[in-house]
């Protein structure tokens, strides 16, 4: 780019000028771009690791994969971690006051299985209560409370059953099990896991790890891309119409170019009408294109007028899918040929008239002056106006959406679509956009090789 | 070797060259193309401006609004969610706008009076950017927005589109900048002007119509975006993603009415904005 | 054999007259110099005969052809652009050998061309080499070397060295009119520099807001101007204009300046007379003019505001009422700020100008 003059004194405040860019794009590209990396070939729920007790502090006694089959040998309840949702399992701690088995006045926490409550407040807050009677043979006959809401805590006093019991204070803990299960590499460990990790079955003694806690690097999600029955058409069909389109798109923009460069009367309003598509909805062109292509629509109307059909024809269904993909070629053809045809204008303007004039001058005829001196001369112009259409053309979307509902034909951003919102597959739309990315990539680099290539013969 | 002063003469015999061929065949394609370009247009157009009736009819005349009525495009604006939509549209492609040309602004301005280590990496990076996917972006842009609870909200799509046309708009407003010579602000400061006043007084008018045209031009790749819209939001959308989620389960006359009302702003600001089309390619290609 | 015609030829912008029925027979292998300030049309005439702004009136010949609206591929021309117009794309060679491939020239005939020309203009071990590698002196031999390999009878120049720094503009200023010697091309050479048009045409057109004001050899331009225009427009200085006014004497006519007079030529004396009381305008190099420090026949009185010494000669600014004009003196001629002096004015040397008109009465040693 020429810059006017600028100037080169040595300061820091160019730096501050560019330093909301960098902290914007930073914050919402660079750093949701790996996010999204990572999220294509990590899977947040892969594990789910036992601790030796049923605490966050407890030692690690191993780590049971998602979909595990465990047995549940006990559970107890725990601090809750993170938000208290209605599906989380949970149990409440009551902290209570009492005459102890002793006589002496009592206070301390026992859980919900030991007091029934007898008395409420209008908003439900449980206000008393009675210690529930243990049955059955062998029974505990007292029951104690404790110095904290936690099985494992100090014992402070017990009372009898049927004991009454004021309610001073509730908290929730949620429910912890102890679980037996098989590791990834074959043994059997135990350990306590919080209890929204595991769904159990109708006994309340088995159950399988439902997600994990932490997570693991893995191609799942890119096998599970790979393996899509919709993936490889909509790969077929991205390139296919890749291959149709951008040859054709260059051909009529090139000429489109010409046609403006070649200083008709009106000029600027060749160039306007000529750009139009360009600042045009993709979904509004679909949708225009929809009119033209439906059963009761423009070329239906067009070709009963001259009396070519008895009645209308369907282009746009499953069993038309030449149609449909020939609707996407023109209605792409309309939108996105501006674009291309604005670079090669701007890149031809870019020509000397007296480069033009030498040629001619010289004996060059026009189509000789386009074939030795213009389209060498914008081989820059068409190659970016190449990796940008190439891009694009990787996420065409609505379009196709708008004539083909999304389900004829598909395409692979259709297909991130689907994944993320009809799926809900984060992981596997992330794969989606990443393998969109590197075909990006590689597209482009394989151009930029190509000129280089090109130029270097061209030097020997 | 007459003495005359020079005089627009009237009575020269104009001989202009005979209209070539090629001129002929130049002409003729611009029109067939013009054609290629504006009538899809104008069908949609007619479509949108006429009854529901005759959107449905077949076969439909070639010279259209028969009969002409804006109860088809009543039908879509009154349609439930659509007045929503609009103000969620417009919300967005103005904070968008707003946003991406406040931080852009500085930045041009940089790149294009400064020479700075960094600054090639800076245009570059810029550029990596503004060819980025939209696709790519959008997923992991919607899990971030989830994580930070912002998710459906039109200010996560008012951001993602900011990230979409913060590099356009930059390079656009720098090369604006680029083409106001530097001799006339240091000019201004020879004279007495502060660096901000001559700034103020010098540069500006000069840049601002150049950054009105890009900002007309983020509003419109705003208001156009879908994709991105669609991914962001599920209640709140804007109207581009209300009408693509309508597609399978509307009628026709509000696809086309809609359709066509997705157009009317591009069709409109293009025309101001058109000189400057050469600002965001003729830089890139050198 | 290529002699070019201009007959008439128009060239009309929207409502402005670029060229204005201007007509130039340039003969078979001359130099022809088009001069002229900026603006004055001269480069829109030499792109009508080269055929890239089609002339809305008249007629150009070349040789016996009617050229006027002939492709300039057709015309058998070659042309050196201002901006050189070399293809960036292409090497040195491609480029000197572009117009005989575009005028599907043999492969042999083109290698030799292009080696030949290229000798011509010292660039021969440049022929590989791409127009970027290369500094402006070296793009201009290669735009010359590409305008002569086309051997074409008709060679168009359009200030082909205007953009050259000045040590090598006059390097190549030599070098491009031996250059057009050798090659024998009828050649029509666009500048704004006098200089170069003095020291390098064969002829010299000169044109002024479209219109052609004079054509003649340099010596001829420059010692006898048609008008006002062309005197003031060449030479350094310029030639001085002064203001006198015409009376009858007894049995002679006079011109007064400033208190002195002066007696035209005889042979001049009845067109000078006729414009008895009237004002009148001298014309006369610097010189041209005898600085004395005395009175003599034909002086006038004058004084000195500055004095510029030059080497060669020294500038005299000096002032005789409201004009001011320019004098050379030996360096020797004792002269300082503030001193009157007398200016001898050779009759044969002035040339009488109508104030109204611009144009010369008839004068000097015509």
């Amino acid at each position: 780019m020429s810059t006017s003059n600028p100037s080169r004194r040595r300061s820091f405040t160019p730096y501050f000028l560019i330093a909301p860019t960098l902290v914007f794009l930073a914050a919402f590209f660079a750093w949701p771009m790996v996010q999204g990396l990572i999220l294509a070939v990590h899977d947040d729920e892969a594990l789910l690791p036992l601790v030796a007790v049923a605490s966050v502090e407890g030692d690690r006694t191993g780590e049971l994969s998602q979909g595990a089959a465990v047995e549940i040998l006990g559970q107890q309840g725990n601090t809750v971690e993170g938000e208290l949702t209605s599906d989380l399992l949970t149990e409440q701690w009551f902290r209570v006051t009492a005459v102890g088995t002793d006589g002496a006045a009592v206070d301390g926490w026992a859980p919900e299985t030991r007091i029934r409550v007898r008395d409420e407040a209008n908003d439900g807050t449980p206000l008393a209560g009675t210690v529930r009677p243990r049955l059955g043979e062998g029974a505990e006959p007292l029951t104690d409370v404790l110095a904290e809401p936690n099985e494992r805590a100090e014992v402070t006093g017990s009372l009898d059953d049927r004991a009454e019991v004021e309610i001073t204070q509730v908290t929730v803990l949620e429910v912890w099990f102890n679980v037996r299960g098989e590791s990834n590499d074959g043994a059997t460990i135990e350990g306590w896991a919080p209890s929204r990790f595991i769904t159990t079955f109708e006994s309340g003694e088995e159950g399988r790890v439902d997600r994990g806690s932490d997570g693991e690097f893995t191609l799942r999600f890119v096998e599970r891309m790979f393996n899509d029955r919709f993936f490889s058409p909509a790969l077929r069909t991205t390139l296919l119409l890749m291959a149709i389109i951008l040859p054709l798109q260059f051909l009529l923009a090139i000429g489109m170019a010409l046609i403006v460069h070649s200083r008709l009367k009106g000029g600027s309003g060749w160039l306007y009408i000529f750009s139009l598509p360009m600042g045009m909805s993709d979904l509004a062109v679909g949708i225009l294109f929809f009119a033209i292509f439906t059963s009761n629509g423009l070329l239906n109307s067009i070709l009963d007028l001259f009396g070519l059909i008895e009645e209308p024809q369907v282009f746009l269904s499953a069993d038309t899918r030449g149609w449909i993909i020939g609707a996407i070629v023109l209605a792409e053809l309309w939108r996105a040929t501006s674009i291309v045809m604005v670079i090669i204008v701007s890149g031809l303007q870019a020509i000397p008239d007296e480069t033009l004039e030498a040629a001619e001058l010289f004996g060059a005829t026009y189509w000789k002056r386009v074939r030795y001196i213009m389209l060498p001369l914008l081989k820059p112009s068409l190659l970016v106006a190449l990796i940008l259409r190439t891009i694009l053309a990787f996420q065409v979307f609505a379009v196709v959406i708008a004539l083909s509902g999304g389900e004829i034909v598909t395409v692979l951003a259709n297909e991130t679509f689907r994944q993320y919102f009809s799926l809900r597959n984060n992981n596997v739309a992330s794969a989606y956009a990443v393998f969109i990315l590197l075909l990006s990539l590689a597209s482009s680099v394989f151009y930029l090789r190509i000129v280089r290539t090109q130029d270097e013969l061209a030097s020997r | 070797m007459t003495t005359t002063s020079p005089t627009v003469k009237t009575t020269v015999e104009e001989r202009k060259p005979p209209l070539t061929l090629g001129r002929i065949v130049t002409y003729g394609a611009a029109a067939t193309i013009g054609v290629w370009i504006l009538f899809p247009i104008w069908f949609l157009f007619s479509l949108a401006f006429t009854t529901p009736d005759e959107v449905r009819s077949f076969p439909k005349s070639v010279f259209p609004f028969t009969p002409f009525s804006t109860e088809t495009m009543e039908f879509f604006l009154t349609a439930s969610g659509v007045g929503a939509g609009l103000v969620n549209s417009l919300i967005v492609a103005l904070v968008a706008v707003v946003l991406s040309t406040a931080i852009a602004a500085p930045a041009g301005y940089a790149i294009a009076r400064y020479l700075f280590p960094g600054r090639n990496i800076f245009r570059l990076t810029v550029l990596a950017v503004r060819a980025f996917p939209v696709v790519v972006l959008s997923i992991p842009l919607a899990v971030l927005f989830i994580r930070a609870n912002l998710f459906d909200s039109i200010i996560s799509v008012a951001i993602m589109h900011t990230v979409l046309t913060l590099p356009t708009t930059l390079l656009v407003i720098a090369s604006v900048f680029a083409s106001v010579p530097y001799e006339l602000e240091e000019a201004g400061q020879v004279f007495g002007a502060s660096p901000w006043q001559s700034f103020r007084h010098i540069v500006l008018p000069l840049v601002l119509p150049g950054i009105a045209a890009s900002a007309v031009l983020t509003f419109v790749l705003s208001w156009n975006e879908v994709f991105a819209a669609s991914v962001l939001t599920i209640e709140n959308r804007t109207l581009p993603a209300l009408i693509l989620a309508s597609l399978g389960n509307s009628s026709p006359a509000f696809q086309f009415a809609g359709g066509f009302f997705l157009m009317i702003p591009s069709i409109i600001f293009m025309f101001f904005i058109r000189k400057y089309l050469f600002n965001l390619w003729g830089q890139v290609s050198k | 054999m290529a002699e070019i015609r201009i007959e008439n030829v128009t060239k009309v912008f929207g409502d402005f007259v670029a060229v204005d029925d201007a007509s130039i027979t340039v003969r078979d292998q001359e130099f022809l110099v088009l001069l002229g300030p900026s603006g004055c049309g001269k480069t829109t005439l030499l792109r009508a005969v080269a055929g890239l702004g089609m002339a809305d009136a008249g007629r150009i010949m070349i040789g016996d052809r009617d050229v006027t609206y002939a492709r300039p591929g057709d015309r058998n021309i070659s042309m050196v652009f201002q901006s050189y117009a070399i293809f960036p794309h292409m090497t040195v060679r491609e480029n000197i050998g572009f117009g005989l491939k575009m005028n599907n020239a043999s492969q042999g005939e083109i290698t030799s061309n292009v080696e030949e020309a290229a000798e011509l203009l010292h660039i021969g071990d440049l022929l590989d080499r791409r127009p970027n590698e290369m500094s402006g002196g070296q793009r201009q031999r290669v735009a010359v070397a590409r305008a002569l390999a086309m051997k074409a009878e008709v060679l168009l120049m359009d200030e082909p060295l205007s953009n050259l720094d000045a040590l090598l503009r006059l390097e190549m200023r030599a070098e491009l009119k031996r250059l057009l010697r050798e090659v024998k091309a009828t050649t029509i050479y666009v500048t704004h520099d006098q200089i170069e048009a003095l020291s390098m045409g064969d002829r010299i057109a000169v044109m002024k807001d479209g219109l052609i004001q004079q054509v003649d050899e340099p010596s001829t331009v420059y010692a006898e101007p048609k008008n006002q225009f062309v005197g003031s427009f060449i030479g350094n200085p310029p030639m001085n204009f002064l203001r006198g006014k015409v009376h009858m004497a007894s049995d002679s006519v006079a011109v007064a300046i400033g208190g002195s007079e002066i007696v035209p030529s005889p042979e001049l004396r009845d067109a000078v007379s006729s414009f008895d009381g009237r004002a009148i305008t001298l014309g006369i190099r610097a010189e041209n003019m005898g600085a004395l420090n005395a009175q003599e026949a034909n002086t006038v009185r004058v004084q000195v505001d500055v004095v510029e010494p030059l080497g060669a000669q020294n500038l005299l600014t000096v002032r005789v009422g409201d004009d001011t004009l320019k004098v050379s003196t030996h360096p020797t001629f004792p002269v300082s700020p503030g001193d009157e002096l007398w200016l001898k004015f050779p009759a044969d040397q002035i040339r009488w100008i109508d104030p109204d008109s611009g144009e010369v009465i008839a004068g000097g040693t015509s």
